[in-house]
């Protein structure tokens, strides 16, 4: 019983670096703008209003440019499994020559930064004439460096599947590709879930690539969106912006709680090894 | 390796995008000019495209005129990789901090066919002129005042300010500020120990600058910044009239005495809960002075559309439409510059404030301090100044390793 | 490795779906990342003001340059202390809220929740609220006050600087390691335990023993991805230091980007991207020949 209630102290305190900021942003939201910034924060707004949440569908197509968030971020995810479950599969379970130092090749753009390859890239969409559309923001996640963390965790769940799953699909006569669609992918529910969730979080959160891409504000995406909110001034309506964030953020967070069960114990059940 | 002969299979594609020059051939037929601006005020963009809708009226050869918002935080940085991209604008808003870059490297195109270009106030053409010539119409022009919170002062015993007060008196309302309320008593808004160029808003009294008008000579060493600086350190260190490093007030959120900033952030005060005032920055050693910030509009030299941009460029920026644009940024022409004619566009400031701060401010102000490479300069700057920022620090030997780290770039 | 036993049919048929397989991968990486990464190594030999609009090729002076600068060591250092700092902390605080978690208590599907919430909070906020907290007076020193700890100038001196924005990133982005942690944690069998138990194992030889071999994929994964996570920093660093105090927190990648973007010198700034580009090529070599030394289940 003491155990438990010690447990529970501490994971209370630990909350609380994590906590405390999101609850800000929201609270913040139903400030006046003048008492954003009165310091110390106060944790609950003393007048509480909803003006902000108006101004925040008033000032920018929001409704848009979440729905334009929501679809590329869909598209990504779903692009970006179809790519990496396959790549991921091939590295795992197919011998081919050469497959390790593609591998390693491949493992490279997992670590470049967005900032190194940003201008050339910017030129390439540009001579294609893709600029302020959603293509770049589409295809670089889904082919590019984004996309390797997907594959190499795709890579390692299918690595640890046994062996006698080939022996017994090709048994029942199935080939390659049968066997990764009929018997690879079920299985691979738990790594798709952890795949989908960093992946729509990556696309949900881009932020570097938007706003050079694009221009106009029916195609923005959110995160961009939060920026252009400011007063006659050019100065940050905070109040805003923050409503938008919290906007922003709240429907992913629900979706994690409804998932994560799921994804948690799919993954545990079946493991990730390397 | 497998990476460097991908590479150099790539040479040939590399070729194809790569060459970073080349004027765009001048385009033919109806154009679509491009302008990007940090603004998303709908406002303002209202404005803007009743004005373009205008102007494409009278003018058959220009199709459509499209204002692009990019987020002012990164605005010169997106607006570059725009242009090493490819894909620059016709027509930009240039902040102040880079104006010098921008005019200096001939990104942008002369503007010679302003519509009565002798209205414009002297002191606010300076920073986008080159060899006579203006190469940016500086579309807003807003002075630094300072913001006195008169609840406060009275609480601490202190008289309001009045114009024509000086440094030791404002340092010393603020440190009784500091002392009865707990509250700080003066802050340089947006200086937070990082961004130094608002120090000019305080060295100005002194006479002292960042650099020699020629921007080849450091000012860092020399003696009126020395003590300029020996002033404000004390005031921070010692009064604790302004707070200290790794401490933030709001003035607006009431709560601090007074605050140096541009006369734009009145619109903050629209719901205080406080009495306030607005007035001149306090005289110093070398007497009364005034700081303004800036922007500009530029016609990119290389665009295609260059011509018709400048064209367009001067129907907004003629008399009426800058009337217009009055409403929302301090206007530069002389005759727009009056107690009332502000007043339509500043219902919180009393025409005594107006005339005070921000008509006799831009008639006699200096921009905050910029050069070409300013953004080098500055975190060269903040970085030095960082030590500067402790009790105890040696102002001089601090103030000589600045001008010793950045003369170099500016002999350049 | 290639398969040369008597069904050689079979096996290259195996070669051909293989590629099949990983051609979109593949091309993409060639499209999006290698083709971008030769073009850097191309600006790199030129110096290239984009508002002058010039493009002059001047060899390698950009290279010497990087020699010279007196920057570039203190900028490596700094990124070193960042990255290493980072994973050290982001590994040890996801393990540890993992554990914490794997006991079997009532509400752990709440407080997994409010540990990965601020995974898809704004960035922008975030890092505008902990500017707040960490200020001298902030809520940071005020708690450790009711302790009696006397807190330090977190944004101003050099060490609190760097344990700040190292901080600032772990909290904000830990809860996707704690989840791929709780998983593993969650199939290591639990016999192996019960056995260990009954030979007299304490619990942090039960950790030491079991539970970190069993997880070491896991780690390996989180590891990579932190690294990764490491070197894409930014909007932290720009709001909270701007890389100072000094040059205290100027990491390699806000250096570059400060080179290319802010200062415009392109050309340098892609030289600071080639030699990112080959720090990243020696970790991921590295990483990928210690897997077999560090992890328990090399397949």
């Amino acid at each position: 019983m003491r155990r438990k209630t010690l447990l529970y102290g501490v994971l209370c305190v630990l909350c609380v670096p994590f906590v405390f900021p999101t609850w800000w942003m929201v609270t913040s939201s139903l400030k006046p703008v003048s008492d954003i910034f009165a310091f110390p924060p106060s944790l609950l707004p003393g007048r509480p209003q909803l003006e902000a949440y108006r101004q925040v569908f008033e000032l920018q197509p929001f409704a848009q440019q979440y729905w334009n968030s929501l679809y590329i971020a869909a598209v990504v995810t779903v692009g970006t499994l179809a790519v990496s479950s396959l790549a991921g599969w091939a590295f795992a379970r197919i011998r081919f020559r050469g497959s390790n130092a593609l591998f390693l090749v491949i493992l490279v753009g997992l670590l470049i930064p967005s900032e190194v390859t940003i201008v050339p890239l910017f030129r390439l969409f540009h001579s294609a004439g893709l600029t302020d559309t959603h293509w770049p923001l589409i295809l670089i996640p889904i082919l590019g460096a984004p996309s390797v963390l997907a594959t190499f965790i795709m890579r390692q769940f299918f690595l640890a599947l046994p062996k006698e799953l080939d022996e017994a699909a090709a048994v029942d006569g199935l080939g390659r590709l049968a066997t990764f669609w009929r018997i690879g992918l079920p299985l691979a529910r738990p790594a798709v879930g952890a795949v989908a969730i960093f992946t729509f979080l990556h696309s949900w959160n881009l932020y570097l690539e938007p706003i050079v891409f694009l221009s106009t504000p029916e195609r923005f995406t959110l995160p961009q969106a939060l920026t252009q909110f400011v007063d006659a001034y050019g100065g940050p309506m905070w109040n805003v912006q923050l409503a938008a964030a919290s906007l922003t953020a709240l429907p992913v967070l629900v979706v994690f709680v409804v998932a994560q069960k799921q994804f948690v114990e799919g993954l545990a059940h079946t493991g990730l090894k390397g | 390796m497998r990476i460097t002969m991908a590479a150099a299979g790539l040479a040939g594609l590399l070729v194809l995008t790569a060459c970073g020059s080349g004027a765009e051939p001048a385009a033919t037929g109806p154009a679509t000019l491009r302008m990007t601006i940090w603004t998303g005020n709908a406002e303002h963009l209202s404005l803007l495209n009743s004005i373009a809708d205008e102007y494409k009226k009278t003018h058959q050869d220009v199709a459509a005129i499209k204002f692009d918002t990019l987020p002012i935080e990164n605005y010169t940085t997106t607006l570059t990789t725009q242009i090493a991209g490819g894909n620059a604008p016709d027509l930009a808003w240039i902040l102040e901090n880079s104006a010098p870059d921008f005019v200096g490297s001939g990104a942008l195109a002369p503007l010679d066919n302003l519509v009565q270009p002798e209205q414009l106030a002297p002191a606010t053409t300076k920073l986008w002129q080159q060899e006579g010539k203006l190469y940016a119409y500086p579309f807003s022009t807003s002075p630094f005042g300072v913001f006195v919170n008169l609840d406060l002062l009275k609480q601490a015993g202190q008289k309001p300010p009045k114009a024509g007060w000086t440094w030791e008196q404002a340092v010393a309302a603020a440190a009784a500020v500091n002392k009865e309320s707990g509250k700080a008593g003066l802050v340089v808004r947006d200086f937070d120990y990082k961004g130094w160029d608002n120090l000019a808003t305080v060295w100005g009294g002194w006479g002292a600058e960042a650099w020699s008008e020629d921007g080849k000579t450091c000012g860092f060493a020399k003696p009126e910044m020395v003590e300029a600086m020996t002033f404000l350190h004390k005031a921070i260190f010692t009064d604790k009239a302004l707070p200290a490093p790794g401490t933030t007030a709001d003035f607006f959120a009431g709560e601090a005495g007074m605050t140096i900033t541009q006369i734009s952030r009145a619109s903050l005060l629209k719901d205080a809960t406080f009495k306030w005032d607005l007035i001149p920055l306090p005289t110093g050693p070398k007497g009364a002075y005034s700081v303004i910030g800036q922007a500009g509009i530029g016609v990119i030299k290389k665009s295609p559309n260059a011509a018709k941009a400048a064209d367009f460029l001067s129907f907004l920026s003629n008399p009426d439409n800058s009337a217009k644009l009055g409403q929302y940024f301090p206007p530069p022409r002389t005759q727009l510059l009056t107690a009332e004619s502000l007043g339509k566009s500043n219902p919180l400031l009393k025409p005594e404030q107006l005339q005070q701060v921000v008509i006799d401010g831009i008639s006699t102000g200096r921009v905050k301090p910029s050069h070409a490479g300013q953004a080098e300069l500055a975190q060269t700057v903040r970085a030095q100044l960082d030590q500067l920022w402790q009790p105890g620090a040696d102002v001089t030997k601090t103030l000589a390793g600045v001008c010793t780290a950045i003369q170099p770039m500016l002999a350049k | 490795m290639p398969d040369r036993t008597t069904w050689w049919t079979a096996s290259r048929r195996d070669h051909l779906v293989g590629y099949a397989f990983v051609a979109p991968q593949l091309l993409g990486s060639l499209l999006f990342v290698f083709l971008p990464l030769g073009l850097v190594l191309y600006y790199s030999l030129h110096e290239w003001n984009v508002l002058a609009d010039t493009f002059e090729f001047v060899g390698g002076e950009n290279y010497r340059q990087l020699l010279a600068d007196p920057n570039v060591p203190k900028v490596l250092g700094a990124t070193a202390l960042f990255s290493v700092g980072l994973v050290v902390f982001n590994l040890s605080l996801a393990m540890l809220l993992a554990v914490l978690l794997n006991q079997r208590l009532r509400g752990t599907v709440v407080f997994r929740t409010l540990f990965f919430s601020p995974v898809v909070v704004s960035l922008v906020a975030w890092t505008i609220v902990w500017g707040f907290l960490l200020q001298s007076n902030g809520g940071v020193n005020a708690l450790l006050q009711t302790v009696g700890v006397e807190g330090p100038n977190w944004l101003r001196t050099g060490t609190g600087a760097m344990v700040s924005v190292i901080g600032v990133q772990v909290f904000k982005n830990v809860g996707l390691n704690m989840v791929l942690f709780l998983a593993a944690l969650q199939g290591v069998p639990k016999e192996l335990y019960e056995a260990a138990r009954m030979d007299g194992a304490g619990a942090w030889t039960r950790f030491a023993r079991i539970t970190l071999p069993m997880i070491s994929p896991t780690v390996l994964l989180t590891s990579i991805i932190t690294v990764a996570g490491s070197l894409q920093v930014f909007a932290q660093i720009a709001v909270l230091t701007q890389g100072g105090p000094g040059t205290s927190t100027t990491v390699l990648v806000y250096y570059l980007y400060q080179q290319a973007f802010q200062f415009h010198h392109f050309g340098y700034g892609a030289t600071l991207s080639v030699l990112l580009f080959v720090i990243v090529l020696a970790l991921t070599v590295l990483q990928w020949r210690m897997r077999r030394r560090w992890v328990f289940l090399e397949a």
